[in-house]
């Protein structure tokens, strides 16, 4: 307590232009640059390791520029490999998930948020009992029913399963029902049918919430790996996550192969990367503009 | 939101909204039903039956075997025993470190680049987050490289005069500091088949690597929710805190931290969950090895069914976690129930942030939110 | 109590919705599609799959142009496919009634999926079943019944690189015989550079150690458990003194997934591979100098450990007699001599033996193996056990050789019981 008392001028002082207040936040900056750069490094080794020779790559790991610039391992990659295929495959159904998420999630939460329908709520609370199942379990039943349904090791059985989204109708009815439901009944007493009044005057009101949608579908199938294994076999159907993944256990190939797999890896980053930096402010900031005071 | 359904029946303009509301919810209702109602009734069926992985599971040659799956993971005395105990010990011990480390981490991180003063809040950010958009298979490959024998971690460790471990094929426990064996009397007596003396001995060095891989990847998702909930405290009582003399470190522990504690709950509730799943970072990196102490129940649930033909038992182990991780849930939702005030709190301030619709941070925050929900339906 | 009847509606809806899945069943096809024929075989026009665990690209080749001659010459077209995870893939298309035609099976495999009534057993219908060596036919054997053809066979032998060899002073006389000397050489042929004997730390390649010594894991008809002898653990003991003493270390305790990495980027003077070296030394390290010679032998004489696959075909394949001829030929002497040539394993049947010794002189000690080697273990479930065994093998270095081996012991009787 007595250290209290001792400390209780300097707070109310202004206390950034004392000396102590320059050290405290010079050791800060100190502080959060040497994290950042330890969060930074390891994807900058990871770009030039792939422009690495193996002997290189081995030999200074640590080292930011490669010795002799060779651009091999990419060669490699997408003119001897089915590295190609895996990306489109991904590129694909990454499209499709997402799409296919931002109507069927707005679709829905609407529904819950704004349309009266007996079992409404029994329906929102089975949606929340659903968003409870953790996805790993399901690993083995969803290969079953894909099997089962005859779409097994086909673009379907990778995708519809992908479609399945509790967190995005959670996300889209919380918008819905921050609209004022004012501006459907206009277009309500004009005749329009709930359709219509969904997608021609609500949706486009929604499009912070949509494109929230957008940046958690794309990530979340961009980098999905588990579905893809249970739910194909050919590798005309191999997407980047399940491909570099065994390109990395060692499966397709001998030895370690560092540039080449790190190539792989740094290529497969810049789709997420791309969506990242364009949506950054809304990712990062997000909570900034929600501030009430 | 039990609300609407109780408001009279308007009639006129709202006639058809049954059909369209029934409608506009069937493609989520369908395909909720068939890939996850339906499978994991499937899968509770493989689970007590003998279905070798060939036909249909529903086929008359299929037979029901009882309990047998789970007697013999869990009591058995053999090899798939063993293997379950060893799964199960290893993801005990990544949860037991990542959990606290990266909500530790995040909070730091948060209250760091949440400063007024400090410049370059944006950059700092999004150095923190970027980690949590690349993939997990992205991210295990890299660290392969890092760490492997004569890796950058290594090499950094050497400069420093570190002789490094060989990460990834080291099966040592960290907490076993180098002691090959132990005591008899834990070496001697087991649960699920594996010794004590191996229960004690924590992660192995190989699974303190994908720990730190863990931390590093999820860190930056939660330090935006810890930001998203920083901005949204009053400033009032910190003012007020200030005026009593409170130093910035007891500001924090009194005054900060207290009103955190919704948002506390919810990342821990979340890495309770994610950290029961490790999977991704296993397939690609480590298959379980060095000497199975990587090895982890979803990771062993696929090998049991996809490889070794026993799709009884890998549909068993993921009843077993997916009963594991509900106790976790439904505990920390216990936790939750003892402070009603802070649960209201928590509801404004999810309205709030989903309404200005964000981010990755809004499935924490629905996961959050429907914690609270589902609670308010049951009642 | 009005909540609660919708719960059971909803409960009950999806049941129905389950029951009304099975009913229509269309993944799962419990038969064999297509019509059959004569002796048994179904036949159609279908185009055929084959599936393969490759080595390497040498492999890949290989089997890519064998099997496109027999596809123009029978005008059935055919694909091979490289599986990342044979094991995985190979379950995974058993389980969704859609497998591989063809496909190698291995012999810890066998077990598990003639028993799930997933492979046709085929053995008795090949054209050249007697040319196939006894012993590996016995590989293939499952309760009686002969079910696919050996594609071909290894044996584990010493490889040596001859630069590091000379600079260390040794001669073709020092090429070890015993263990005595492998530790002497090992031991001369360790620098800070490289270590003197790199291997992978498991059963494939541990397990020659425990035959020299006189014993293996189980009996050759994988009837009976025999893990826990003391030829074992004299096996085990060997090769913890070599780890204990530094001569001998892991493959990737030096930095390379298995022991020909370590031996091609020169990390390591000696290791112990099986044939499948020869490709690998010829694509990725050209330029690195070696010989073979046989393992040395234990107190027990010589002993080494055989590995083989065979080309299995699946009960679900719609054209088995197209599939049939694809693995007549595919194990007909020209075709495996060729292999042999392309990635170095030895043909299966006797009558390609005289002809892969004078075009392989430097193989030859491989195909002497043959006469001494011993099976890995084939009972349903082994493979669990061996890898298992694998992991423990991790840490021999610090562990007790007889612990290790008890363990497995209780494992492999709850096998055979």
């Amino acid at each position: 307590m007595s250290t209290e008392t001792g400390l209780e001028p300097r707070y109310t002082r202004t206390r950034h232009r004392t000396a102590r207040g320059i050290a405290a936040r010079s050791l800060l900056y100190a502080v959060l640059i040497a994290i950042a750069v330890v969060y930074i490094f390891p994807f900058l080794i990871d770009l030039a390791t792939s422009f690495k020779s193996e002997a290189d790559a081995a030999g200074d790991p640590l080292s930011l520029i490669p010795q002799t610039w060779t651009t091999a391992a990419y060669q490699r990659l997408f003119l001897s490999s089915d590295f190609p295929v895996w990306f489109k495959n991904s590129v694909i159904v990454t499209l499709l998930v997402t799409a296919g998420r931002v109507f069927l999630d707005s679709l829905a939460g609407y529904a819950l948020a704004r349309l009266q329908f007996r079992g409404r709520n029994t329906l929102f609370a089975l949606l929340v009992g659903v968003m409870a199942v953790p996805g790993v379990v399901l690993l083995i039943p969803k290969f079953l029913v894909i099997n089962q349904l005859g779409i097994y090791d086909s673009y379907a059985g990778m995708i519809v399963p992908l479609l399945t989204d509790a967190a995005g109708i959670f996300i889209m009815k919380n918008f819905f029902e921050s609209i004022p439901a004012s501006v459907e009944e206009q277009a309500r007493i004009d005749g329009a049918g709930p359709f219509r009044v969904f997608w021609s005057v609500v949706l486009p009101m929604a499009r912070p919430a949509v494109i929230t949608i957008v940046i958690l579908s794309f990530q979340g199938s961009w980098n999905e790996l588990a579905h893809f294994i249970v739910s194909s076999q050919s590798p005309g159907l191999t997407t980047l996550t399940k491909g570099v993944a065994q390109l990395a256990s060692g499966q397709l190939s001998q030895g370690t192969q560092y540039p080449l797999k790190l190539a792989a890896a740094a290529i497969m980053t810049i789709p997420v990367a791309i969506v990242f930096f364009v949506f950054q402010k809304r990712i990062l900031n997000a909570s900034d503009g929600a501030v009430k005071e | 939101m039990t609300t609407y359904s109780r408001q009279p029946r308007r009639g006129g303009l709202r006639r058809g909204e049954a059909a369209s509301g029934w409608l506009f919810t069937a493609p989520m209702i369908i395909l909720l039903g068939l890939f996850l109602v339906i499978p994991v009734l499937m899968a509770l069926w493989v689970s007590f039956s003998d279905w070798g992985g060939r036909g249909s599971p529903f086929s008359g040659s299929v037979n029901f075997v009882g309990f047998k799956n789970y007697s013999t993971l869990l009591s058995g005395g053999g090899l798939a025993e063993q293997d379950f105990g060893t799964a199960l010990k290893n993801n005990a011990w990544y949860v037991v470190l990542v959990v606290p480390l990266q909500t530790a981490l995040a909070l730091f991180l948060a209250v760091m680049v949440n400063r007024q003063i400090l410049r370059g809040r944006g950059f700092f950010r999004t150095a923190f987050y970027f980690p949590s958009v690349t993939s997990s298979v992205a991210i295990t490959v890299l660290w392969l490289f890092l760490f492997n024998s004569t890796g950058a971690v290594n090499k950094a460790l050497s400069y420093l005069g570190v002789v490094g471990p060989n990460w990834f094929n080291d099966p040592a426990g960290i907490f076993h500091f180098g002691a090959t064996s132990g005591p008899a009397f834990l070496e001697k007596s087991t649960a699920l088949g594996v010794p004590l003396w191996d229960w004690i001995g924590g992660p192995s060095v190989a699974m303190f690597a994908l720990i730190l891989l863990a931390v590093f990847t999820t860190s930056g998702t939660f330090m935006l929710l810890f930001v998203a909930a920083l901005q949204n405290l009053g400033g009032d009582i910190q003012e007020a805190a200030m005026m009593d003399g409170a130093t910035g470190w007891q500001r924090f522990w009194r005054v900060t931290l207290p009103q955190l504690r919704p948002t506390l709950f919810t990342v821990l509730t979340l890495g309770l969950i994610g950290c029961w799943q490790v999977f991704d970072q296993i397939y690609t990196g480590t298959q379980g090895g060095p000497a199975k102490t990587t090895m982890t129940p979803a990771y062993l649930s696929y090998t049991s069914s996809f490889v070794n033909q026993s799709w009884g038992q890998g549909a068993a182990i993921a009843f077993i976690l997916f009963v594991i991780i509900v106790f976790f849930t439904l505990f920390q939702r216990w936790v939750l129930r003892e402070r009603a005030v802070s649960k209201r709190r928590m509801r404004q301030y999810t309205v709030a942030t989903t309404a200005a619709t964000s981010t990755p941070v809004a499935p924490a925050m629905a996961a959050g939110a429907a914690a609270d929900t589902g609670e308010e339906n049951e009642r | 109590m009005q909540r609660r009847t919708r719960w059971f509606t909803a409960g009950a809806l999806a049941i129905a919705g389950a029951l009304a899945l099975t009913a229509c069943g269309s993944g799962f096809s419990g038969n064999s599609s297509g019509g059959s024929t004569s002796n048994g075989l179904t036949k159609s026009s279908k185009p055929l799959t084959v599936l393969i665990g490759s080595s390497g690209d040498a492999e890949t080749k290989a089997v890519d142009s064998a099997v496109a001659d027999w596809s123009s010459s029978s005008g059935t077209k055919a694909t091979v496919t490289v599986a990342s995870n044979l094991a995985q893939q190979l379950s995974q298309g058993f389980s969704s009634g859609k497998p591989a035609d063809v496909f190698y099976l291995s012999t810890d495999q066998l077990a598990g999926f003639a028993s799930n009534g997933s492979l046709l057993a085929y053995g008795d219908k090949l054209a050249n079943k007697s040319d196939f060596y006894p012993s590996l036919v016995q590989s293939f054997t499952y309760n009686g019944k002969f079910y696919c053809a050996p594609k071909d066979f290894s044996t584990l032998g010493l490889i040596i690189n001859t630069d590091m060899w000379k600079a260390a002073g040794l001669t073709d006389a020092d090429i070890p015989t015993t263990w005595a000397q492998l530790e002497t050489v090992a031991k001369k042929l360790t620098t800070p550079k490289h270590v003197g004997l790199a291997i992978g730390g498991e059963y494939a390649r541990i397990g020659a150690f425990m035959t020299q010594a006189g014993g293996n894991l189980m009996n050759a008809t994988s009837t009976k458990a025999t893990a826990d002898t003391p030829e074992n653990v004299a096996g085990l003991t060997e090769v913890k003194k070599l780890l204990n003493a530094g001569t001998l270390k892991y493959a990737k305790d030096v930095g390379a997934g298995w022991g020909g990495e370590a031996f091609g980027k020169g990390l390591a003077a000696m290791t112990i591979e099986g044939n499948w070296i020869t490709g690998a030394m010829s694509t990725d390290f050209p330029s690195v100098k070696y010989q073979i010679a046989e393992l040395p032998a234990g107190p027990a004489g010589k002993g080494t450990l055989q590995f083989t696959n065979c080309w299995g075909i699946a009960a679900d394949s719609p054209n088995q007699t197209a599939a049939l001829k694809l693995v007549e030929k595919l194990t007909s002497a020209s075709d495996q001599l060729a292999f042999s040539k392309a990635f170095g394993p030895m043909p299966s049947i006797k009558s390609a033996a005289a002809e892969w010794k004078t075009a392989n002189p430097m193989l030859v000690p491989f195909l002497n193996g043959a006469d001494y080697a011993k099976g890995v273990p084939t009972a349903k479930g082994s493979a669990d056990v061996v890898t298992d065994f694998n992991s423990k093998l991790e840490s021999l270095a610090t562990s007790d050789p007889k612990t290790i081996l008890a363990a497995e012991q209780t494992n492999l009787e709850a096998l055979v019981k």
